[in-house]
């Protein structure tokens, strides 16, 4: 909280240590240290800890040094920027749809650059590897163009989630089908890269990624003020001049050009737009979006990172692909987040009905920062579930109401 | 209405015969002889122990997802439900591509398999039931919630595929859904289940034609609006879990072939459950009527014998584009 609520005291003696200023950087730091630490002296051989910077220093003479500098050290980078690019595109799609279960993964966006990379494998074209970026893109163009074509811009979170699960079903099933008329051999690389996995990535695939990176870091930094009106809702984002629609669809650009090439490398690391996102809000509810992005992108480069240690070495020698842990740890935690952000959140009451037809606010999460008295019915539900995903019986074009 | 019915019962008929003769290795005329009680030993087995259990298989589980789908859509009044979001039909693939990585059974011996998906479904719904016991009531959040709690058993499932990568191949088949090879032992399981089930549906049919109008109007009426949806939500798990269990996770039939029913027969779910169960039939049956022939055109195509376009890649292609015109169709405030 950047200012603390002048609600009940007993609101604020409740808060979690966790949530005091401060220790968000520390945590992040902390965790950081000791994943990459972990990602880089452990394994087969062990490089103890204290004996890293020799390694490096002797570079490709002893056999630790090249497996940590050739190996280690590229995978621990990638973790890094994949993470940092997931967290980022998922907080851009998020606040620009202003629903926070708008997810790559559920709007069809992940599959979709899936199957643009993996179809090429399954025919066995050969492509330049710098085609594959592309590919990436376009099938992510694709999978997210269909989702929102379906549930058009202003529905409801619930039904944007439930039409991208629905697209993204129907691009799995296509990959599955690909992955049918394949070869059991090709079956296993192509299963381990569609659910996200950093195994076996050297130098050359990190260095795949900086233009991309370079093209997408500007537009991040234009963006994120745009997408800061844009939580007040459409009428007033216009009011203010900003083009809603348009700012929309750029924002939604630049998640595609954030996410596809990250999918080409290492394939969709799943919920990493998720978890990281709502670990941001968690950190500082009373922030604005610029700031949650920096916070979106640090916190995605820990996740992937930590989850990497255990992808790496929970089930030597067989690698787990990271995505799978990222699916498993992130959707709890991150419901869980959004939970406990939503019951610290302000909300107008909303009877807990769906036959009233009122605007619901927690559809946006806009945590309104002044503490006003919590909601009670949240409270004695414990919670009532995320707090994005309550009904929104009248919500036609997300022009619902300004306050 | 009953032209209606009528009209559906003549296509499924078609749609069977169609199923028995498009495989591969036998002539329309052999399979008509075989019928007839004529016909060699090969052609009788395959026709008598591998295509009819075939065909009845894919009717029933056709029928056990949409009736599922349109139980799930009325209960939760939420016209984008289905089996797919309520984690049945992830928990049902986890459990059967577990108990195979643990070796506890084989794809040769379908009871444990069924038994074991079941098990799995059932697990999946519950996991969801925990999920959303606290809020219970609150159909858009259900519905939500199911789909993160199948994000988190796929994730599931691809780890053990990932640690018995053995099992990859056959299991793949199984993930989009497929009706290749079920025998009559498939068959002996899911009716059995199906007709329960389907008839305690049916029971239920009143009151989430009430439910359907939104709470306050069943609760006008007098219906315990709670005791009805969790009655509802658990013949839509029992369905689904058994339809996955003898197919797979077929994809999509549970969401859209509600729609058509509702649109061919009306609202009254008295009359458009069955239509519903006679709609998937149709559909399930007609799509793999049409995966068997395209596969022999494919195969023949490209010189390949074993290339088989599994049922659920068609329905899911189809699925797709009729998601698109289902959910630009319906009003935004119904979610």
């Amino acid at each position: 909280m950047s200012a603390p609520p002048p609600g009940p005291a007993a609101v604020r003696a409740r808060r979690p240590a966790l949530r005091a200023p401060g220790a968000q950087p520390l945590l992040a730091v902390v965790l950081l240290a000791v994943s990459a630490v972990c990602a880089l002296s452990l394994g087969t051989p062990d490089v103890p800890p204290h004996r890293l910077v020799g390694a490096v220093l002797e570079g490709d003479t002893t056999l630790a040094g090249i497996v940590v500098t050739e190996l280690r050290v590229p995978r621990l980078v990638l973790a890094l920027v994949a993470g940092a690019c997931l967290g980022a595109a998922g907080l851009v799609l998020q606040e620009a749809l202003r629903n926070p279960l708008a997810v790559p993964e559920m709007l069809g966006v992940s599959s979709g650059a899936a199957l643009g990379v993996a179809a090429p494998l399954v025919l066995a074209l050969s492509l330049p590897a710098a085609v594959q970026p592309l590919l990436a893109i376009g099938g992510a163009v694709l999978g997210g163009g269909l989702t929102l074509l379906a549930a058009g811009l202003g529905r409801s979170p619930s039904a944007v989630l439930l039409t991208g699960a629905a697209v993204a079903a129907a691009l799995q099933a296509a990959l599955l089908v690909l992955m049918v008329m394949a070869d059991q051999l090709d079956l296993q690389l192509i299963y381990r890269y569609l659910l996200g996995s950093l195994s076996a990535r050297t130098w050359d695939d990190v260095t795949g990624l900086w233009p991309w990176l370079l093209v997408a870091a500007p537009a991040l930094v234009v963006c994120a003020p745009v997408l800061s009106v844009m939580r007040l809702g459409d009428e007033d984002a216009e009011a203010l001049g900003v083009r809603a629609q348009r700012a929309r669809l750029a924002a939604l650009a630049i998640a595609v050009v954030l996410i596809a090439p990250v999918t080409a490398v290492c394939g969709p690391v799943a919920w990493v737009g998720f978890l990281a996102p709502h670990l941001a809000r968690w950190f500082n509810p009373g922030a604005g979006a610029v700031r949650w992005l920096c916070w979106s992108a640090v916190w995605g480069a820990v996740v992937v990172t930590a989850a990497d240690v255990p992808a790496r070495l929970a089930l030597a020698p067989v690698e787990t692909p990271v995505g799978a842990w990222t699916a498993l740890l992130g959707v709890p935690a991150g419901v869980a987040l959004m939970r406990s952000g939503g019951r610290t959140r302000a909300r107008r009451a909303t009877a807990g009905s769906t036959a009233v037809p009122a605007p619901v606010p927690g559809v946006r999460a806009v945590p309104s920062g002044a503490g006003a008295p919590r909601d009670a019915h949240a409270e004695k539900s414990g919670g009532g579930g995320p707090a994005g995903a309550r009904p929104a019986p009248a919500g036609p074009t997300g022009t619902e109401d300004a306050r | 209405m009953s032209r209606r019915f009528g009209a559906l019962t003549a296509l499924a008929v078609v749609c069977a015969v169609v199923e028995l003769v498009a495989g591969r290795g036998m002539s329309p005329g052999t399979v008509w002889e075989v019928l007839g009680g004529g016909g060699d030993a090969t052609e009788r087995h395959i026709l008598l122990n591998l295509r009819v259990p075939r065909l009845l298989v894919a009717l029933g589980a056709g029928a056990c997802l949409a009736v599922a789908g349109l139980v799930l859509q009325s209960a939760l009044r939420n016209p984008l439900a289905g089996p797919e979001v309520t984690g049945v039909t992830p928990g049902a693939v986890l459990g059967a591509v577990t108990a195979t990585a643990l070796g506890l059974a084989g794809w040769d011996s379908p009871l444990a398999v069924v038994l074991a998906a079941c098990a799995g479904g059932c697990a999946g719904a519950a996991l969801l039931w925990l999920l959303a016991g606290r809020g219970r009531g609150d159909p858009a959040q259900t519905a939500v919630q199911g789909v993160l709690v199948s994000a988190v058993l796929g994730g599931l499932t691809a780890m053990v595929l990932l640690v018995e990568p053995g099992e990859l191949g056959s299991v793949v088949q199984w993930l989009v859904g497929t009706t290749e090879g079920r025998v009559w032992e498939h068959w002996h399981l899911l009716w059995p289940w199906a007709l329960v089930w389907g008839a305690a549906a049916w029971l239920l049919a009143g009151p989430l034609t009430l439910l359907r109008c939104g709470d306050d109007i069943a609760l006008t009426a007098g219906l315990a609006a709670r005791r009805a949806r969790t009655l509802a939500l658990l013949c839509a798990v029992a369905l689904t879990a058994g339809a996955v269990a003898a197919v797979g996770a077929l994809g999509f039939v549970g969401l859209l072939v509600p729609h058509l029913a509702v649109a061919l027969f009306g609202a009254d779910l008295r009359k458009s459950l069955p239509g519903a169960a006679l709609v998937g039939a149709v559909v399930v049956c007609g799509a793999d009527a049409a995966a068997q022939l395209s596969s022999r055109l494919l195969a023949a195509g490209l010189d390949s014998g074993r290339l088989t376009l599994p049922v659920g890649a068609l329905t899911a292609g189809l699925g797709a584009a009729l998601l698109l015109v289902v959910v630009r169709r319906t009003p935004s405030r119904s979610f």
